[in-house]
């Protein structure tokens, strides 16, 4: 069959009731657009609208066939069916480290050993996954993988620890109170970061580099302002202008970009403090969170919009994940290999693998297994650290 | 139903100013194509209208950030396609990993179905998706590459092993 032959034959297909379709789904495309156009013309809060928009949607969509699945699911989407009941193996290599305040801290091993750390809300890896940053109310503390104290500082309000360096020369930042803290990984030289803003309650970041002295540390400020700033030198390499305060601050591996993440802004800036990339959610959607994968610096994103879910490459748009419902996290497997996905609402952990053949798999019953609380997944670490 | 450049511009201009005649032009001008486009690749009715209405609601979403001077269908035959290879996909993978979102409909071409549809639903939808891409839809094979986000050398092979398997299949029907 010759080119011109197949695009005729191509273009001669119709699909079963096609007329009927086009028609139900115009219904549907309409009602969303009314009720988009009526945003403007009336003073309704944003979640209102959103309402509206959603339930003239969804009335729409109950007329269509395709629309009654998506009503059914909507009504069922309580978490993946036939998730495993408990977390036999990891699907990467790697451990992970959780933490929420309820529960602790928890190391999971890649065959589904779980050891608890002792009752930190928050913790962090160290760069190489030989130790663990921990912090409860006014203490901050260095352990080992199986619990073990190895030192700990008293500091009012404690958060964020985070932990970076070489293997001989490690820093931990954390905030105290509003203050922006780093102290050797020895545990000494504990230091006010000087003179700089006080800070808002997100988790500085740290950039990876050959030696401390090379370390760069992101952190914001209460007026939304982002610092990339060098602690050894006491310099700010560059500032953001003021804006919402963000969520989360994360380099990418090769510590080229730094992705700055809000409900509704979502940038990536280069080492001169400029825009590389930026997608800011609109029409109700809101970023709940987004992570560089390990290697290609993409930036996988979690957006919500109305009761969906959507979890995408940043600039590609590529899909990576769907589901009604509310995913909170994305964390990158070390290898980059697959995406852990959480999802409070339904007490799962989703592992969505992004290379090769797609696959997903789920498991069921996190809180249970990890002191009562759903945790927050504080890192997923070091392939070859052990 | 064909329409000019300039005629689509007034149309995206329209519908950003909330005129709903533009957004039914838009939607009557392009909805055929995305949803055979789906159809082809997915091999569902009831999936590819899915697809085609998800297309552009999530269009309508996005439009006050629209380019207007860029043309209306590859981005959305962007979205279609992509989300054609991300619902094969995920069809398969539920069998695979046994979990079941849906039910979701018969997977298995009805028997009534063109010989060449058939055929098609013999390739693995990311071949499926670079035909229609090129043959239906007459993109270049670089112009596929962007859609898809997909270095050029791999749309070509893909369209060399898909067509090679096509006319395979083909030949064993006749």
């Amino acid at each position: 069959m010759n080119d011109r032959r197949l695009r005729q034959a191509l273009e001669e297909v119709r699909g079963p009731d096609e007329d009927r379709a086009q028609q139900r789904t115009w219904l549907v495309v309409r009602s969303a657009y009314a009720a988009r156009d009526a945003l403007p013309r009336r003073p309704l809060p944003v979640r209102a609208a959103i309402a509206v928009t959603a339930l003239a949607a969804l009335v729409a969509a109950a007329f269509s066939s395709p629309g009654m699945a998506v009503l059914d699911s909507v009504r069922k989407a309580i978490g993946i069916a036939r998730a495993q009941p408990a977390l036999f193996s990891l699907p990467a290599p790697g451990r992970l480290l959780v933490a929420s305040p309820a529960g602790g801290a928890w190391v999971v091993d890649v065959d589904g050993a779980k050891r608890r750390l002792g009752d930190y809300g928050e913790a962090s890896w160290s760069p190489f996954g030989r130790f663990v940053a921990a912090a409860r109310g006014n203490e901050v503390a260095a352990l080992e993988p199986d619990g073990t104290v190895r030192w700990k500082l008293a500091r009012p309000r404690v958060r964020f620890p985070r932990w970076a360096g070489s293997p001989t020369d490690t820093r931990i930042a954390y905030l105290t109170g509003s203050r922006l803290h780093v102290v050797a990984g020895d545990g000494t030289r504990d230091v006010d970061a000087g003179g700089l803003p006080a800070a808002a309650p997100v988790a500085p970041a740290w950039r990876a580099a050959r030696s401390a002295r090379e370390l760069l540390l992101a952190y914001a400020d209460t007026r939304g302002r982002v610092y990339a700033y060098a602690p050894e030198r006491g310099s700010v390499l560059f500032r953001t202008k003021p804006g919402p305060i963000p969520t989360k601050l994360e380099w990418s591996r090769d510590g080229r970009f730094l992705l700055v993440l809000a409900p509704r802004v979502l940038r990536v800036y280069d080492l001169a403090g400029r825009i590389a990339t930026r997608d800011d959610p609109t029409d109700g959607s809101r970023d709940v969170d987004a992570t560089f994968l390990p290697d290609t610096g993409r930036v996988a994103v979690v957006r919500v919009h109305g009761s969906q879910t959507d979890v995408f490459l940043l600039g590609s748009g590529r899909l990576l994940f769907r589901t009604t419902g509310e995913l909170r996290q994305v964390v990158a497997s070390p290898n980059g290999r697959w995406l852990l996905l959480s999802w409070p609402t339904a007490d799962q952990w989703v592992f969505v693998r992004i290379a090769g053949r797609r696959r997903i798999t789920a498991v069921s019953n996190i809180a249970e297994q990890l002191g009562g609380a759903f945790p927050a997944v504080a890192g997923w670490c070091c392939a070859t650290g052990r | 139903m064909v329409a000019s450049v300039r005629q689509e511009r007034l149309w995206v201009r329209g519908a950003q100013a909330g005129s709903a005649p533009a957004v039914e032009a838009l939607y009557r001008a392009h909805w055929p194509r995305a949803y055979r486009a789906a159809y082809l690749v997915v091999h569902d009715a009831a999936g590819a209208e899915d697809i085609a209405q998800e297309a552009f609601l999530a269009a309508l979403r996005a439009l006050d950030r629209f380019d207007r001077r860029r043309p209306f269908g590859p981005w959305l035959h962007r979205i279609v396609v992509n989300r054609a290879i991300d619902w094969s996909r995920a069809r398969s993978l539920r069998a695979e990993v046994e979990i079941a979102e849906s039910a979701g409909s018969d997977p298995t071409p009805p028997a009534e179905l063109p010989t060449l549809v058939r055929a098609l639903g013999g390739l693995p939808p990311e071949q499926r998706a670079v035909i229609v891409l090129r043959h239906l839809l007459e993109y270049t094979p670089g112009e596929i590459a962007k859609l898809l986000d997909l270095p050029r050398g791999t749309v070509n092979s893909r369209l060399r092993r898909g067509l090679d398997q096509l006319a395979s299949l083909l030949g064993e029907e006749r």
